[in-house]
């Protein structure tokens, strides 16, 4: 358990010195958004059954994009070898990395949202959304995290992640777009997206943790 | 009613779309072929005696495919 | 197989059921050569006979239907292609023998491949019939996702040289996922698309008359046998090429030991 700590510790630490990185994440998910609400022409009319496809959209390229990244910088500066070879089991090393990720996707995602309502009027900074969000990203940064550490020898790994992830994904896409349609007010309610939302995550986060130490051992 | 021309695009589909995996896999033969040759003739450069043995390559696989689609 | 071969195998394998299973899977693998080749061509003949000639006239669709006889079972021998990816991709993992990974490479092309037949047979099936070439039916969608995915591994695995046994592990771990993930996939596709109001809905398959179940069987039959010798094909190609530079490689080395004592 305390390795874990450990862990997440020093991915935190690692992710506020290249926080730069993620701060241009969280600015090509602002102009994600505004490039839909050109593309899609979200002035006008209503916007609620748009709203959750771009947001999810809009938080999955942010999160395969910035998971990219994020890796490699530490791959290249030999900081995760050097983590292999410390006694530190290996499921605490890709908790302690998709912790980090989680933390800094969903501060991104907490400034979209607050963006989103201001830009489409509509609040989205309640507590349902906001559960749905939680386990949607945990669901998709679990994935990405194990994947981008798998992608990160390929030269072509910027186009290869979002190749390899996004069909892994389609489930937990179409599960957190409807749950938040749901919670937005359509007809069917998020109840049974829920429900496969949470099943995804949970057979998404147990799957990466076990797979993990098979991707990094040399 | 009959669409016959679709039912014969969609066989045409099917059998291009194996002769053309054929066609690739055949490829990816004559390239390992034109690898086992290289390999020996630069053993042949080194120890000519012994050279014939090494790169024998073994009777099964595609050359047995090969006699045994002859056969049919 | 030598005698000596048939006694070292009958001792690893053992007495019991499972040792004769494994020791007729053994033999099977061993006639492959022999017995695809006729099989697949008897087997094919017999699927085009049935299709075309043998099987009835559908009464509402007409003569396109019968690529029904294709579409089908080029679905099916393509998830049957994806479990031997799977398998191979835990053996792979399990044993480290790089040609488990010629065989899933091969086996994960085929599939992509008859998962492209069943893609297009159905989109030309469906033209006529519905008057589009796509419809998201949840069926197709799911199988066009299959393809992405699968497509994808592929592309990983061709970026990296073929002897590339990181890549190989990489490769490994995400065919599992990908095999792992294909039945939730099908299901949140088959939710996104009658939990959500549609303008056309489609029939399941009524039940088929006699004749038309027995060419369906025969082309199970017939495209999964017609899947395997490719896939054989290819992974013996990817084997034999996998060893070819191995003794290039020895071969390298040699030259350059010869080269540094002189």
């Amino acid at each position: 358990m305390s390795a874990v700590r450990a862990v997440v510790a020093k991915d935190l630490r690692l992710l506020w010195r290249q926080r730069s990185g993620w701060v241009s994440a969280g600015a090509f998910a602002a102009i994600t958004i505004l490039t839909f609400s050109f593309a899609l022409d979200l002035a006008t009319g209503d916007v609620r059954p748009l709203l959750p496809g771009v947001l999810w959209v809009t938080f999955l390229f942010a999160g395969i994009i910035a998971s990219g990244h994020s890796f490699v910088q530490e791959q290249e500066q030999g900081t995760f070898d050097a983590m292999l070879l410390a006694p530190v089991p290996r499921t605490a090393l890709y908790l302690g990395k998709a912790i980090a990720n989680l933390i800094a996707l969903l501060t991104i995602e907490v400034a979209v949202l607050g963006l989103a309502t201001i830009l489409f009027g509509i609040t989205l900074l309640d507590a349902e959304l906001g559960l749905i969000t939680l386990i949607g990203t945990t669901g998709y940064v679990s994935m990405t995290t194990l994947l981008s550490t798998m992608g990160g020898q390929a030269r072509a790994r910027a186009v290869l992640l979002p190749v390899l992830s996004l069909p892994v994904l389609v489930p937990l896409l179409i599960a957190a777009v409807r749950a938040t349609g749901g919670a937005l007010g359509e007809p069917t309610g998020s109840a049974p997206w829920m429900l496969l939302l949470s099943v995804f995550t949970l057979w998404s986060l147990m799957g990466a943790a076990l797979l993990f130490p098979l991707v990094v051992e040399r | 009613m009959d669409h016959l021309e679709y039912l014969f695009a969609g066989f045409a589909v099917f059998w291009a779309g194996l002769f053309v995996y054929l066609l690739w896999l055949q490829m990816r033969l004559r390239t390992l072929q034109r690898e086992l040759e290289q390999l020996q003739e630069r053993l042949e450069e080194e120890q000519p005696a012994t050279a014939p043995r090494e790169v024998a390559a073994p009777a099964e696989g595609p050359t047995s495919a090969r006699t045994a689609e002859r056969g049919v | 197989m030598s005698a000596r071969g048939f006694e070292a195998t009958n001792a690893a394998t053992g007495n019991g059921p499972l040792g004769l299973v494994t020791r007729l899977a053994l033999r099977a693998y061993s006639l492959r050569w022999v017995a695809l080749p006729p099989l697949v061509g008897i087997s094919m003949f017999a699927l085009i006979v049935g299709a075309v000639i043998a099987a009835p006239r559908e009464a509402v669709e007409g003569e396109v239907q019968r690529l029904f006889y294709i579409h089908v079972p080029s679905a099916i021998a393509a998830y049957g292609a994806f479990f031997v990816v799977f398998v191979c991709s835990i053996a792979l993992l399990w044993k480290r023998d790089m040609r488990w990974d010629a065989v899933a490479r091969s086996a994960a092309g085929v599939g992509v491949l008859f998962t492209g037949f069943a893609l297009a047979t159905g989109a030309i099936w469906g033209r006529p019939i519905w008057g589009v070439y796509w419809t998201w039916d949840a069926r197709l969608t799911s199988t066009l996702i299959l393809f992405l995915l699968y497509s994808g591994y592929l592309l990983a695995r061709s970026v990296a040289e073929p002897s590339d046994e990181q890549a190989a592990r990489f490769g490994a771990v995400f065919a599992i996922i990908a095999f792992a993930d294909i039945p939730i996939i099908q299901m949140s596709v088959r939710w996104w698309r009658t939990l959500h109001p549609q303008p056309i809905v489609f029939d399941p398959t009524p039940s088929l008359p006699g004749e038309m179940l027995i060419v369906l069987g025969i082309g199970f039959i017939a495209i999964t046998l017609l899947a395997t010798w490719l896939i054989v094909l290819r992974a013996e190609t990817e084997s034999l090429t996998l060893r070819a530079q191995e003794l290039r490689a020895r071969l390298d080395r040699r030259e350059e030991r010869g080269m540094g004592r002189s």
